[in-house]
């Protein structure tokens, strides 16, 4: 999944965001730039954020910025990973920080599906998890899968 | 069998994937279910017809009155822990703790 993700440019990194709206803009630029989605999708993914709070983080340091299936803006389906060095606060009330932003386009569910299972596999393994955040650019994942 | 509902904002991220986590947990502890995923707008709706939910931590209100009807809430911190996905179930499944 992370050679795939390396070899079409969709994986990014950052130092730190102010607002965790500017990281999830940040973050969904590699599917911009490939026209896999618009900013209409941004826009419906910080909406749904606000709506629903945090919910897209998932694990400690690890969110999965969406918005629906089909959704506007949505062209392709696909996902692209970005890692910030400082963590990027979602709610100061509730909590929830995080350093992983796997964005994730769904036009086609069997598709989606099978990103999702090949994501969920790779950072249920924590030493994939620690790798991840320990690296500041694309070298530094070298090793895996 | 136990009918399971996993919720999550829109159906398509983070409920798949609690399916997906919490399949692996049942099966392990031999316990057969039904799973499905959906939205917190239809969840709510339908929690009531569910023996179980399970939802983020963030939705657990949204289920108050499935709750009171008799629905087991499960909330869950991190989806990806099948310590903690497993903990629960005894927890708030097998031991019926409230």
């Amino acid at each position: 999944m992370f050679k795939e993700l390396i070899a079409a440019k969709r994986i990014s990194f950052y130092e730190a965001f102010q607002t965790w709206e500017g990281a999830v803009a940040a973050a969904c630029l590699p599917l911009i730039m490939d026209h896999t989605i618009t900013s209409e999708y941004v826009d419906s993914i910080i909406k749904c954020v606000k709506e629903h709070g945090p919910y897209i983080i998932i694990a400690p340091d690890i969110c999965i910025p969406h918005s629906q299936e089909g959704s506007r803006g949505v062209n392709d389906t696909a996902m692209c990973l970005m890692i910030t060095q400082k963590s990027v606060m979602f709610n100061e009330e509730e909590g929830g920080n995080a350093r992983l932003f796997f964005v994730l386009a769904s036009m086609d569910n069997d598709a989606h599906l099978k990103n999702l299972q090949d994501l969920v596999e790779a950072i249920s393994d924590e030493a994939v998890v620690e790798k991840l955040l320990n690296a500041k650019c694309i070298t530094d994942l070298e090793g895996l899968e | 069998m136990l009918r399971v509902i996993a919720a999550c904002g829109n159906g398509m991220g983070s409920s798949q994937i609690i399916k997906m986590k919490i399949e692996k947990v049942f099966k392990k502890l031999n316990i057969d279910v039904k799973i499905e995923h959906t939205s917190i707008g239809i969840a709510k709706n339908q929690a009531p017809s569910y023996d179980v939910v399970f939802c983020s931590e963030s939705f657990i209100s949204t289920f108050d009155s499935a709750a009171a009807r008799g629905t087991i809430i499960v909330p869950l911190k991190n989806l990806l822990s099948e310590q903690e996905i497993e903990e629960k179930i005894v927890k708030y499944i097998v031991n019926k703790e409230a």
